[in-house]
């Protein structure tokens, strides 16, 4: 590793030298939530009105996010810190690590909510069994340990923006048919964190990749495009695996292509799949819009909008009267 | 749902497959609308469509037919779904007749929203919850023939009036009426709470009673005493509120109407109160799960004093509720803080604490930033207002309801000492627009009044006997308003403008006049009044001072114009002074008649923009614990109205507290106001507000909702909610 970076430089927030990261760290930080905020437990009557096949997919689902969590938060983020260009980067990445840990756990929650230990063990048991979860895992666990940072910097864009959403769409489909709206609630602020992870370290790559020769720089466009098309064609295979009983294999596979564009455009490269071929269900997309423009039932949940305030005092001004 | 289809394969094998991909089709239409379409135009239209395919995909396929009405009857009566006394008030043709002007009208939902929502949380379904016993038009005629009490000619105007969308009442009792399995007809609770075991163990169980037949229901926190306090004279050892709290969170998510919607409580906290800070911290977003309150709603009862101590940029004292209660003989509530604050400050006998009361509205802007809460109750400008005799300590679940309470005691094997007076309120809702189209809105409040006088007079919750003694004595009622900024919208109004504040308040001045007059009417026809009118400033004339001294008159040419189309008579000097003599010679039967409500669930029903707010957007994306997402456009959206659909974010705090600033002083109760604020905002900017507010005479603020944009380069391609 370069022996330059063994020096310590203390971070100076008043120095900025790339915008973005002030940006993202704000956003972030004003994202900050935990899962106790979400009341699940609202869940519970919801739960039991789904049959034992949507259950068991659900529990499943869950375990394969649990599984790509658990990896970003403690390999994945971490393998990014040494190559980060600015001090600040390396808070933001921190923050990105810590905010994984978070979501590895609110999938926990909702399990302990909701399930039976027995249940969640079986659940566990089959995301260690499961081939292509397992493929999955071992494809970006490969880059995270090689030595190539700019591939690094893919596998996770790759991750963040591209691997997640096989599972997201079950949680969003369940809210469009009113089912299970506040673990709804819950992924859409993981959502919302994934969406600004992945901009982050894709536009990271893009700033790096510029400093490349051209050489290298076709290299690590054909390299993308080829491993996005690895990922794909397992991710085809644990889709078809999760959802074939519920008969909305085609429907997922519409939206693993959109987002494997979005990713391609966080990283700065065209699309791959024809427009025509990733047009999501409506239900689908619209559930997914980040912004906080929800206008949420404060009784039944907690809405996925709220953040942490600027603090600002006020001064005698304010209270002339 | 009900509608699932399981489909079999070739050996009859359940395939898994849930049939839900035939219902898929109505929620991606109206989901469509939140997307552009692939020229860059808004889909209305596919709105429409998700109405007219969820008619043909779910509602016709799940509804129980019938070859006569009575056959129907006799059906839904034998079956114990209807209440047999209800229709045996009548005769049957009527009834018939009745059916028959209600189909006349050709109702159709026009939105999505609206049609899905009645189906799934209104209609009257088998018990096995598979298929639907009612239409819309069935729903109007029962809830009509529960409140006319067999009279027949109110029972055709309360037809008219609901079929047209004029007149809406609110859920428990659009819900509830005529069904024989049924929660009850009030919306609204507001419990106190005295400083002793008895009392906090009657409220919690009051809680349960309450929420079980579908109410909200609000406790004041006042009068319990501190965290340290003594208890028997020995220091130390209160708990303090906090774990009552606790109690009534589980209490309330114990609790739910037949599973219909859960139960739901707020409680409320004077501003003094030693607790107040570890009141608002239970809304943390990291505070301790022990002290963690997520689904209970808080409010915060502000007198005048905070406010003049903030603006000196003083300290606040926060007063032990069991020392004032034991050195003025009253609980802690029933003081005015206001006017007692120096001498309670001076007096040794009083513990005290203070803190700075900047810093005290600070922390309550940051949690509002966090959290929504707490509500704010201005106590002053609450009782300066307040037409009857007696103090409000407190407000409900929506900040609208502003009622006087008396304390209840008990002996010592729990049975009553004293019966006090706790609150209960029925609400039905106005649509502006709709009414200001109407052939004549004089009657339209006066049969909106009238129906909620009926569900007042048929309420009586003996579980709870300070609720139902309350009732009997008060008959108190709320009137409320919404579709404003739809109205306005239509009619090319700018909400917040001046032609705006204009007709609000001409309206609002209409509505008061009409609401007292048909209320006196209802005195004279039963010969009765509410308890103790005689102390009230109806009584007195006092009330009446400001419209028999001063002219209200429509200032702008537009607004003339509005009122001149719909033929809506403002009313003179002349007519209330007329009314003031009837009023103080009969007196009114309803002890209070307004309150402006945030209609959720029937603005969608009635296609309405929500209360007197502004739109939140104009798609807006609904999320409810029953319903899922879906998507509703604000009534009367189309090209031609865009431009006066300037969203709540985009209107800003100012222009909805002028708003609410000119209809307050026309409403005896409150208003629910909710602030919206972009995420650019500080909490200067909430606590600028909230002085403002203040300052115009708002008397209550209901939630801070903030909206946070996508950061650039994350947002979904071509949505239409994303768009600014």
């Amino acid at each position: 590793m370069d022996k330059i970076k063994l020096v310590s430089r203390p971070v100076n927030w008043n120095k900025i030298e790339d915008p973005i990261d002030m940006d993202v760290w704000n956003r972030l930080t004003s994202n900050f939530w935990l899962p106790e905020k979400v009341p699940i437990s609202n869940d519970i009557q919801s739960w039991e009105t789904l049959k034992p096949h949507e259950k068991t997919l659900t529990m499943h689902v869950f375990t394969g996010l649990t599984m790509l969590d658990t990896i970003q938060g403690t390999i994945g983020a971490a393998a990014l810190l040494p190559d980060a260009r600015t001090p600040h980067e390396e808070a933001v990445i921190t923050n990105i690590a810590f905010m994984e840990s978070v979501h590895a756990k609110s999938y926990s929650s909702v399990f302990s909510t909701l399930c039976s230990t027995v249940d969640i063990d079986e659940a566990f048991r089959w995301s260690e069994d499961n081939p292509h979860l397992q493929k999955k895992a071992e494809i970006i666990l490969g880059y995270y340990n090689g030595d190539d940072p700019l591939k690094r910097k893919v596998a996770s864009t790759l991750l963040e923006s591209f691997l997640f959403y096989s599972g997201f769409y079950l949680p969003m489909y369940w809210s469009s048919r009113a089912k299970l709206t506040n673990t709804a609630d819950l992924i859409r602020l993981i959502i919302r964190d994934e969406a600004i992870h992945g901009y982050y370290i894709g536009y990271k790559y893009q700033l790096a990749l510029a400093e490349e020769s051209e050489v290298r720089q076709a290299e690590m466009k054909s390299y993308t495009y080829d491993l996005l098309l690895e990922l794909y064609d397992n991710e085809i295979k644990y889709t078809a695996d999760l959802y074939d009983g519920m008969g909305l294999t085609e429907d997922v596979k519409k939206f693993l292509r959109y987002n494997g564009n979005k990713a391609l455009m966080n990283l700065g490269y065209d699309p791959l799949f024809p427009k025509d071929e990733c047009d999501v269900n409506p239900a689908i997309l619209a559930a997914l819009s980040p912004n906080a423009d929800e206008n949420h039932d404060f009784f039944s949940g907690s809405g996925s909008s709220y953040v942490i305030g600027k603090h600002e005092s006020t001064t005698d001004d304010d209270w002339d009267f | 749902m009900a509608n699932q289809v399981i489909e079999l394969d070739d050996n009859g094998v359940e395939t898994g497959k849930t049939g839900i991909e035939s219902a898929m089709s109505y929620h991606e239409l109206n989901a469509m609308i939140n997307l552009w379409d692939k020229d860059g135009k808004m889909q209305l239209a596919k709105d429409k469509l998700a109405v007219r395919k969820y008619f043909l995909d779910h509602v016709n396929q799940n509804t129980v037919f019938f070859h006569s009405l009575k056959e129907r009857l006799d059906y839904l009566v034998e079956n114990e779904y209807y209440e047999k006394e209800i229709l045996d008030q009548y005769r049957f043709e009527f009834i018939e007749e009745l059916e028959k002007l209600a189909y006349s009208k050709k109702f159709r939902f026009d939105a999505f929203m609206g049609a899905y929502k009645f189906y799934t949380g209104y209609a009257l379904k088998t018990f096995d919850g598979e298929r639907y016993l009612e239409r819309f038009e069935d729903r109007v005629v029962m809830v009509a023939l529960a409140l006319a009490e067999g009279k027949e000619d109110i029972a055709i105007s309360m037809v008219e009036e609901i079929i047209s969308g004029r007149f809406q009442p609110a859920t428990p009792t659009f819900l509830n009426c005529g069904k024989k399995q049924r929660g009850e007809f009030v919306s609204c609770f507001l419990l106190r709470i005295e400083d002793n075991m008895e009392s906090i163990s009657r409220a919690i169980n009051s809680a349960l009673q309450l929420s079980k037949r579908g109410g909200g229901v609000a406790l004041n926190l006042s009068n319990v005493r501190e965290y340290g306090a003594p208890i028997k004279k020995i220091e130390g050892q209160s708990s303090g509120i906090i774990p009552v709290m606790k109690l009534l969170e589980d209490s309330f998510s114990y609790a739910n109407q037949l599973g219909a919607r859960q139960g739901a409580g707020a409680v409320y906290l004077n501003a003094h109160h030693p607790d107040i800070l570890r009141f608002l911290d239970t809304k943390r977003e990291n505070a301790d799960e022990k002290t963690r309150i997520k689904t209970l709603s808080i409010g915060i009862v502000v007198p005048d004093i905070t406010m003049h101590l903030a603006k000196d940029n003083e300290d606040m004292y926060l007063f032990s509720p069991y020392d004032v209660e034991k050195v003025y003989g009253v609980p802690f509530g029933d003081i005015s803080v206001t006017e007692k604050y120096q001498e309670m400050v001076d007096d040794p006998r009083i513990k005290k604490q203070k803190i700075k009361a900047r810093t005290l509205f600070e922390r309550i802007a940051e949690l509002q930033f966090e959290s929504g809460y707490p509500y704010i109750m201005y106590e002053d400008t609450v009782n300066k207002a307040n037409p009857i005799q007696g103090r409000i300590n407190m407000s409900n679940l929506c900040s609208e309801i502003l009622q006087v309470n008396t304390p209840t005691t008990y002996n010592a094997d729990l049975s009553y000492d004293q019966i006090g007076k706790d609150i209960s309120c029925n609400l039905g809702s106005l649509n502006i627009a709709m009414a200001m189209d109407g052939p004549d809105l004089a009657k339209t409040i006066e049969t909106s009044i009238r129906a909620l006088t009926s569900v007042s007079d048929q309420s009586d919750i003996v579980s709870v006997r300070s609720i139902s003694d309350g009732n009997h004595k008060s008959h108190a009622i709320g009137l409320g308003q919404m579709n404003l900024h739809g109205y306005l919208a239509r009619e090319h109004i700018h909400y917040g403008s001046e032609e705006a504040l204009d007709f609000t308040n001409i309206y609002f001045y209409t509505v008061v006049f009409n609401a007292i007059q048909a209320s006196n009417k209802i005195a004279i026809e039963r010969g009765s009044t509410f308890a103790n009118f005689e102390n009230s400033t109806y009584a007195s004339g006092e009330y009446f001072e400001k419209y028999v001294t001063q002219v209200w008159e429509p200032k702008t040419e537009k607004v003339k114009e509005l009122f001149a189309k719909s033929g809506a008579k403002i009313p003179t000097q002349a007519d209330w002074k007329k009314l003031k003599t009837s009023v103080m010679a009969h007196g009114i039967y309803n002890q209070n008649l307004q309150a402006v409500p945030p209609t959720g669930s029937i603005s969608y029903i009635n296609n309405s923009t929500s209360s007197i707010h502004p739109i939140a957007s104009r798609i807006e994306i609904r999320k409810e614990g029953k319903l899922g997402r879906v998507y509703y456009p604000a009534p009367f959206l189309s090209e031609d109205t865009w431009d006066y659909y300037d969203d709540a974010y985009e209107v800003g705090p100012d222009k909805i507290i002028d708003t609410y600033a000119v209809a307050t002083q026309h409403v005896d109760q409150g208003l629910s106001l909710t602030l919206f604020f972009k995420d650019t905002a500080t909490t200067r900017d909430v606590n600028r507000a909230q002085i403002n507010a203040w300052r115009k005479g708002i008397k209550t603020i209901y939630y801070i909702r903030i909206r946070q944009q996508a950061l650039l380069g994350t947002e979904v391609d071509s949505c239409v909610s994303c768009m600014l």
